[in-house]
């Protein structure tokens, strides 16, 4: 809220340059975000959190400083000027809608002389931003400013049967606002009507037809109270906000209806003349005062500093707290009906803290030494950075709302669509992501476009798919490398090693043409689950280089992983190598020879090594010659060559029996 | 028998280790290739061999003497060249510089949310986690935001559905864990949180956020000043100056921001702390009795703190970086700056 250096002064006495000022008030909790010098004055521009609106008004923002800083506050004059005719004459009012309009009070003014405001409250208008309008207008947001009480003035004349009536909108209805808007109204809307019609957005903006303009002679002025939700309700339904709206939606001081309607009265009184109606039309709900306990040991208990019974009632007082009793462990007081946001004991401590000043309050702990362990995630999260980024790969982190595009609808783990937000910011970003992958191909995009030519990239992040009540969230890992594909496949097959993972992985053929290029991309299967994808880079991906792509369920990952490490004896008897190298069809994998090795069921053979693919001159068309290294070992002692020959032998035979190879002689 | 020739070689191998001066290699030379050497030895053993195989190995023999020939000049030629420096041909550039393998980095965010999990693990609190996608109930009433409450304008959101929604601050963690665990409490939830704000130098609809939460019996606000003033002055410097001042949240009670001295300016003001010598690094506040009410404990025994802070700005702060984007463009020439 912006306030006047000048205007504030005029309530409480204070020696402080706008900048001291700004110091104590940001002390105490209003921000002091600005401060622009305007002709003579200073502009303040204080932020209000919304548990405060009680310094929506300048006379709450000077009771903040008095009860900071101290200084005497002096309100403003509201005498007003007796009667000539009875109110009850000119306008009938009836509240049909009680709790959400808990007390409306109006006054009438006739014979009034609408003209400009005089210059010195343009000119504190003007300074806090506000553009004068006539007399009239003005002093409601005059008076508005002072009290935080929003207030509007109808035009007498032009309210049809002389009727006030506080109801709901009815079906059909609509209204143009003062400031242009028409707006259909709804059932659950809070009207000011006329006997004809709605003339006011409850507590939210008055209606263009019976604005004071030039030729007003009478005015009904109106000052009430309405229901908060039901307000920020109708002002976000209509789109319409008002610093009116702004101050009901926080709450405004039932108790200070009066003091700013006769303020009022008295200023436009002094401003356009007129005679003032006798009475007030007064509708109210009774409201009561809030009686709370302080006990001076919870006091302590919250804020870890013992402050004396003397000093809290000293600043509860100076709140304009009403202190009620004088027994040594409790304070028993009355708060004051412009604290709305008061109702309990830990606001009165917050309350306490708060003008004792938080930097007052010592910094210490008292809190016990307590141990922390790493959890699982955190620990293969962590492994798994260090070892890519050992390998010279970079972290990025993209967003998790993405477009709609093919590429970005690209799904991997689920048969079912993406998940949308209802809101989005704009129309093109408005699904969360079911693949990691698109956006770190993205990545790769605009690195190409920034002079990045080669990247190796990974992402740590969640996939959203459809679920139950809430989506399903995968913690996945995405690798964007520009290697072969053997190169990054033994990155990933090296990172599993490094987690402790020993299931072995199946790589079965899949196809996803939007990531991966046809023929050269696989489903990674472990324990009969799938783990992940990978494959090289789709060449309509438009890359200038050779790249793999890889997503991973990291949840999977963190499920096996085991960092718990037992030491194995040493063997103690040299390993026998014998290198092999076979020619078969090219349909046939290196996993089918590797399974068929494997089932032999060989007693020393400990390790199958692929080393080599050759296709060539020797090699018939068709075919591939395939070689790779044999390990023998025995855990109690040396294997003689002719042991080893034999089982060679045996491994030989199946391959030939079952995958009808052709030994290749070297 | 052509193991043995490998045999033959590999001692050679090993032997040539050992040259220090011309004359080994000389000695050497005559060992090998000399008439009663070890090729010759190769050699005698040719008579003896079926015939059809002594041709081969023959062929063999003459050219593992012309590989040791090779080897052993060169030695020779080496050990010589040391001794008696002549013209150089080729002189070995000890300046050229090294093959540097490529160095990866962790995202600069990743190293500040590592950097503050690393100094509240010291003080004993646990990292937890908690989805993204939220029942509005744990992003707003638990944590005693009523609906078509003002200080909802404070929390523009994301929505799934009516009740779903992307939580738009990491607080929802905490009522997940007080639900299903009693205190003591003191966690650490990192997390990504979204917020429909126009995307500008300031702001995402993305960032990160690290909330803290620390529960017990007889903790102050005394208590949460130490904790924060512990965590300030290990990540920012012991230099550095904390100063809370009151503001409000709607679940904790007395709520606090949180200033650290200008690290830039020391204090005197500069445009990074907009002239005030303070820059705003955190939310915190004791937890209000009202969301302990939401999770069933006892607000009477327990008292507690809560904490909250932007990553991003935490970030940006420490390296000086003025625009938010930058972390999400992922560009090489960024990243490798960390
Ligand atoms: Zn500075």
């Amino acid at each position: 809220m912006k306030i006047s250096y000048n205007w504030l002064k005029e309530y409480v006495d204070i020696c402080l340059s706008p900048q001291e000022l700004a110091d104590r008030l940001t002390n105490v909790g209003l921000v002091v975000a600005d401060i622009q010098p305007v002709e003579d004055d200073f502009c303040l521009d204080i932020e209000v959190t919304s548990n405060r609106p009680d310094c929506l008004g300048i006379i709450g923002v000077a009771r903040e400083v008095a009860a900071a800083v101290g200084g005497s506050l002096h309100f403003p004059e509201t005498n007003v000027v007796s009667a000539h005719a009875d109110i009850f004459k000119f306008i009938n009012v009836s509240v049909e809608e009680p709790i959400l309009c808990p007390r409306y009070t109006a006054k009438v003014v006739r014979h009034i002389t609408v003209a400009p405001s005089p210059e010195w409250m343009q000119k504190r208008l003007t300074c806090i931003g506000l553009r004068p309008v006539n007399n009239i207008v003005d002093v409601t947001n005059y008076v508005m400013m002072e009290t935080g009480q929003p207030l509007h003035a109808f035009d007498l004349d032009r309210l049809a049967e002389q009727k006030i009536i506080v109801r709901k909108a009815r079906i059909g209805e609509e209204i143009v606002a003062i400031n242009g808007a028409r707006r259909a109204l709804f059932h659950d809307m809070l009207v000011i009507a006329d006997g004809r019609r709605p003339v006011a957005i409850a507590g939210v903006m008055g209606g263009a037809e019976t604005e004071v303009s030039n030729s007003t002679r009478n005015i009904f002025l109106e000052c009430a109270e309405f229901e908060q939700r039901q307000v920020r309700r109708t002002s976000r339904a209509l789109g319409i906000s008002s610093d009116s709206s702004y101050r009901f939606e926080r709450g405004i001081d039932p108790e200070g209806i009066d003091h700013a309607s006769q303020r009022a009265v008295w200023l436009i009184n002094d401003c356009a003349g007129g005679e003032i109606s006798g009475g007030t039309i007064n509708i109210s709900e009774r409201h009561e005062t809030r009686k709370i306990t302080l006990r001076m040991e919870r006091l302590h208990k919250v804020l870890g500093v013992e402050i004396k019974r003397d000093v809290a009632i000293d600043i509860l007082k100076k709140l304009q707290c009403n202190i009620l009793n004088n027994v040594d462990k409790f304070i028993d007081l009355e708060v004051p009906s412009f604290r709305g946001d008061i109702s309990r004991e830990i606001d009165l401590i917050e309350e306490v803290a708060r003008i004792y000043g938080y930097n007052n309050i010592p910094t210490k702990t008292s809190i016990d030494v307590r141990g922390s362990t790493k959890n699982k995630v955190e620990i293969v999260e962590d492994t798994i950075r260090q070892f890519l980024i050992g390998l010279g790969f970079y972290e990025v982190k993209t967003f998790s709302i993405v477009d709609t595009s093919p590429l970005q609808s690209v799904n991997l783990w689920s048969d079912k669509g993406g998940i949308d937000i209802a809101n989005p910011l704009r129309q093109e970003e408005s699904r969360l992501r079911t693949s990691l992958l698109p956006s770190l191909i993205n990545t790769k995009r605009y690195n190409m476009h920034h002079g990045t030519e080669q990247i190796k990239i990974f992402e740590i992040a969640k996939v959203y798919l459809a679920g139950n009540k809430l989506p399903h969230e995968k913690n996945c890992l995405s690798i964007l490398a520009d290697t072969d594909y053997l190169t990054l496949k033994g990155i990933f097959e090296s990172s599993l090693v490094n987690l402790g993972i020993l299931s072995e992985c199946e790589w079965i053929t899949f196809s996803e043409p939007r990531l991966f290029r046809d023929e050269r991309a696989a489903r990674i299967q472990m324990d009969g689950m799938t783990v992940g994808y990978f494959g090289e880079a789709s060449q309509e991906l438009g890359f200038k280089t050779l790249s793999c792509l890889l997503e991973v369920d990291l949840d999977v990952l963190i499920e096996k992983s085991n960092f718990i490490k037992k030491y194995q004896n040493l063997p103690q008897y040299p390993t026998v190598y014998r290198d092999l190298a076979v020619i078969v069809n090219e349909e046939t994998p290196w996993s089918s020879i590797e399974k068929c090795i494997t089932d032999t069921k060989i007693a020393f053979l400990k390790e199958v090594n692929f080393f080599d693919v050759y296709r060539g001159k020797q090699i018939p068309a068709g075919k591939k010659s395939i070689a790779f290294n044999l390990c023998f070992q025995s855990p109690d002692r040396t294997l003689r060559s002719e042991e080893v020959d034999i089982e060679l032998q045996a491994i030989v035979d199946s391959l030939q029996r079952i995958l009808n190879v052709e030994l290749r002689k070297t | 028998m052509s193991d043995k020739l490998e045999e033959v070689k590999r001692n050679l191998q090993d032997e040539t280790k050992t040259i220090i001066t011309r004359k080994d290699a000389e000695q050497l030379k005559i060992k090998y290739l000399g008439r009663k050497g070890i090729v010759n030895d190769l050699m005698k053993l040719i008579p003896a061999l079926p015939t059809e195989k002594r041709a081969a190995f023959g062929q063999q023999v003459n050219f593992l003497k012309i590989e040791i020939t090779d080897i052993i000049e060169e030695f020779i030629k080496r050990v010589s060249s040391e001794a008696i420096p002549k013209v150089k041909t080729e002189i070995f550039d000890i300046t050229l510089p090294g093959k540097r393998p490529l160095i990866g980095k962790k995202h600069p965010l990743t190293q500040t949310i590592d950097d503050i999990k690393e100094v509240f693990a010291r003080l004993g609190f646990d990292v937890v986690y908690g989805p993204e996608v939220e029942l509005e109930y744990y992003n707003f009433e638990a944590l005693n935001i009523p609906s078509d409450h003002p200080s909802r304008t404070d929390f523009d959101t994301f929505y799934i559905r009516d009740d779903v929604l992307l939580r738009s601050q990491t607080s929802t963690v905490q009522i997940r864990i007080m639900e299903r665990q009693k205190p003591p409490i003191r966690i650490i939830a990192p997390g990504r949180v979204y917020r429909p704000d126009t995307v500008d130098a300031r702001h995402s609809f993305m960032f990160h956020q690290v909330e803290g939460l620390l529960v017990d019996e007889g903790v102050s606000f005394a208590d949460l000043k130490g904790v924060l003033n512990q965590f300030i002055k290990t990540y920012f410097g012991q230099n550095i100056q904390m100063r809370l001042r009151p503001s409000f949240f709607p679940f904790t009670e007395p709520s606090a921001e949180v200033d650290i001295s200008c690290s830039i300016c020391g204090g005197k003001g500069c445009s990074v702390c907009s002239y005030s010598g303070w820059v705003e690094i955190l939310g915190a506040g004791m937890v209000d009795p009202n969301v302990f009410k939401a999770v069933h404990y006892d607000a009477e025994k327990y008292t507690g703190f809560a904490f909250g802070m932007g990553v991003e700005r935490i970030t940006m702060l420490k390296y000086g970086i003025s625009d938010i984007r930058l972390f999400y463009e992922n560009d090489m020439r960024f990243l490798s700056q960390f």
